[in-house]
């Protein structure tokens, strides 16, 4: 299987308020196709080695490989870019532009892209919220739609470029227990039948269990590989 | 979904804070109407001054200088390198004023095929007297039909006529301010005496008024004849020459021209109303840094809001970011909004600008400056509306270029992790 991400020696550290080593020399790798979690305690650094992974962080020691690419030898526009095109991101707040409707966030990252003319781009939007089952609420202004609608335009929104990878920080974290599952399912679905790699942080073990794979951080470091 | 993203994002930012947008393009409106109508009204003023000017005034002046200080005599023997020389009290050797061969020069000087005209004259000092009111001014002897020619002094009577100086024997023409201050009416007679104490009874026959006060109050005119008189001269003496030019602006380098090939002093209109125009560029001076300091306040409105507007849009910066858009993107978003305010908030200033300046121009004002004229004459030239409106753009281009670039240098993951 191909290698989608790859840390070689990552080590974090916090300098504020005092100076912390977050990351202890994570070495681990993610492989196409594959639905992997980061479980851990809550202050084990589970958030901070995705964002270190997910290219939004950048201030580290060690290398993170992107489809072999070093993320820090990237320029800001080539790093963009590459979000861009090659990565989904799915918040635990749900992180859309509240004065816009279902349909146009969905749509924002491949208006940037540009690779499909607008019509073919609306229909594309309009087949990933049918995808997800809220089709019938993409005119809608996102700051009238539910918590698990929301959540599931962000997912439509990770979508529409048709990553590498989706990097998911709690994507349950701030739903009911009824949503929680709707919006797991629908990840699930997404690597079983559309082969899309997710790499997700959760602290919920009914839901980690239920993954590929779990990598265990505690303290900073991996425990644990299965 | 719009086609411009980017263009959506500014919209919807400007029409989330209507107040706060409103405000900051009145700012700018403001700040454009100031320039609109402050520059329409000066230089409105000066170029309605400088036409009058222009119209009244000859375009050059070809007159001897008597006021030229002789070197010492000395300066012929003894050559400066080598000796000081000081002479006290220099008196200026006894001249006449007189162009010497006056009336060749103005046989040349016709033809030339940039000159439209030349009156040659003679003018002197003289004191106006009626009763027991007596006024100073100049008593400038012409002929009429030259001079009128030249100065279209027909179309500025009041009252009389011109043709009368040549019919009537001892008439004499007298500016409308000169005739007021002392009470004269046409056909009154008064005494005009000159500096050598020759005395002579005249006719009025004519009052003038060209718009050009100074000129108004102490302006008259006579026949040659009856100047020379005064002077105590007679036949060809002439002291001034008074030129139009086809094209004014080539009078400042036809006058050098003459001043070398006749040897007399030749002044062209601006030199001659030297005082008036730097007169004037102080008042533009004055009028650039008032609107100036206009559009640096509204630039400092425009900067407060769109720097209130990136800390409330934070998160919408960082979800622009982490969904593939750049620095340079999210610059763009709040430059176009820094640029959209000043868009409309100038084409309103240019609106307001140009009706109150229509406004101000049909209202009649009477005003009784260095010129008097019944309305404000106001420019409409729209270069003045493009340089405003470029202006404002650039204000407002500087005013939201900062806090954009500021914007644009935002980290998502800083955002992202405070959630």
């Amino acid at each position: 299987m191909k290698k989608v991400l790859e840390t070689i020696n990552l080590n974090k550290y916090f300098y504020k308020p005092v100076k912390f080593h977050v990351l202890k020399d994570i070495n681990l790798s993610i492989y196409s196709g594959e639905f992997a979690a980061i479980v851990g305690p809550s202050g084990s650094g589970k958030s901070t080695l995705l964002y270190a992974l997910s290219s939004l962080d950048r201030e580290y020691e060690g290398e993170v490989l992107f489809d072999e690419i070093d993320l820090k030898t990237l320029t800001n526009p080539k790093l963009a870019h590459l979000r861009n095109k090659s990565i989904g991101f799915i918040f635990q707040f749900h992180y859309l532009l509240a004065d816009f409707t279902a349909l146009d966030n969905v749509m924002l990252p491949g208006l940037k892209l540009s690779e499909l003319n607008h019509e073919d781009l609306e229909v594309k939007a309009m087949n990933k919220l049918e995808l997800l089952g809220i089709a019938d609420q993409a005119l809608k202004k996102v700051n009238q739609l539910s918590g698990g609608e929301q959540q599931r335009v962000s997912i439509a929104r990770a979508l529409i470029n048709e990553p590498r990878i989706i990097f998911c920080d709690e994507p349950t974290g701030n739903l009911d227990s009824k949503n929680a599952m709707i919006v797991f399912d629908m990840l699930k679905n997404l690597t079983r039948e559309f082969d899309q790699t997710i790499l997700m942080v959760t602290h919920d073990d009914s839901f980690s269990s239920a993954t590929d794979r779990q990598i265990q951080l505690f303290d900073g470091k991996i425990i644990d590989k299965l | 979904m719009n086609r411009f993203p980017i263009l959506k994002i500014v919209i919807t930012h400007l029409t989330g804070r209507r107040r706060q947008t409103i405000v900051a393009m009145l700012g700018v409106t403001f700040g454009i109407t100031v320039f609109i109508f402050q520059a329409g009204v000066i230089t409105g003023l000066q170029d309605f001054f400088i036409e009058k000017t222009i119209n009244a005034t000859a375009h050059i002046q070809i007159y001897q200088d008597k006021n030229r200080k002789s070197p010492p005599i000395l300066r012929n023997v003894y050559s400066e390198d080598e000796t000081w020389i000081s002479v006290p009290n220099i008196k200026n050797k006894k001249t006449l004023p007189k162009l010497k061969r006056g009336l060749q020069i103005v046989e040349i000087l016709e033809s030339y095929p940039e000159v439209t005209g030349v009156s040659p004259g003679l003018s002197t000092q003289a004191i106006f007297k009626i009763g027991v009111t007596d006024i100073s001014g100049i008593i400038n002897g012409v002929d009429i039909r030259k001079e009128n020619q030249l100065f279209d002094l027909e179309q500025d009577m009041v009252s009389g006529s011109i043709i009368r100086l040549e019919t009537v024997n001892n008439g004499i023409i007298l500016g409308s301010g000169l005739a007021e201050s002392l009470a004269t009416l046409l056909n009154d007679n008064i005494t005009v005496i000159s500096p050598d104490g020759i005395a002579l009874q005249m006719k009025v026959v004519g009052i003038l008024n060209t718009g050009l006060r100074e000129l108004d109050e102490s302006r008259a005119y006579s026949s040659i004849r009856n100047a020379q008189k005064l002077m105590n001269v007679t036949g060809n003496y002439i002291t001034n020459i008074n030129i139009k030019l086809e094209d004014v602006d080539q009078s400042g380098t036809l006058a050098r021209e003459f001043q070398s090939r006749f040897g007399y002093t030749a002044i062209d209109w601006k030199e001659a109303n030297e005082g008036i125009f730097s007169v004037f560029r102080i008042q533009n001076i004055v009028t650039y840094l008032v609107i100036i300091s206009i559009l640096l306040v509204s630039g400092f409105g425009i900067f407060n809001i769109l720097s209130m507007m990136i800390y409330e849009k934070m998160n919408d910066i960082a979800i622009l970011k982490s969904i593939g858009y750049t620095d340079v993107d999210i610059r763009n978003v709040f430059l176009l909004e820094a640029l959209f305010i000043g868009f409309f908030g100038g084409l309103a200033g240019l609106m307001v600008g140009f009706v109150i300046s229509w406004i101000t121009s049909i209202i009649p004002t009477n005003i009784e400056g260095f010129v008097s004229s019944e309305y404000l004459s106001i420019n409409f030239d729209p270069a003045f509306y493009l340089l405003a409106f470029i202006f404002g753009l650039v204000a407002t281009g500087i005013a939201g270029y900062l806090p954009a670039k500021k914007a644009s240098k935002i980290d998502p993951i800083n955002i992202i992790r405070s959630q």
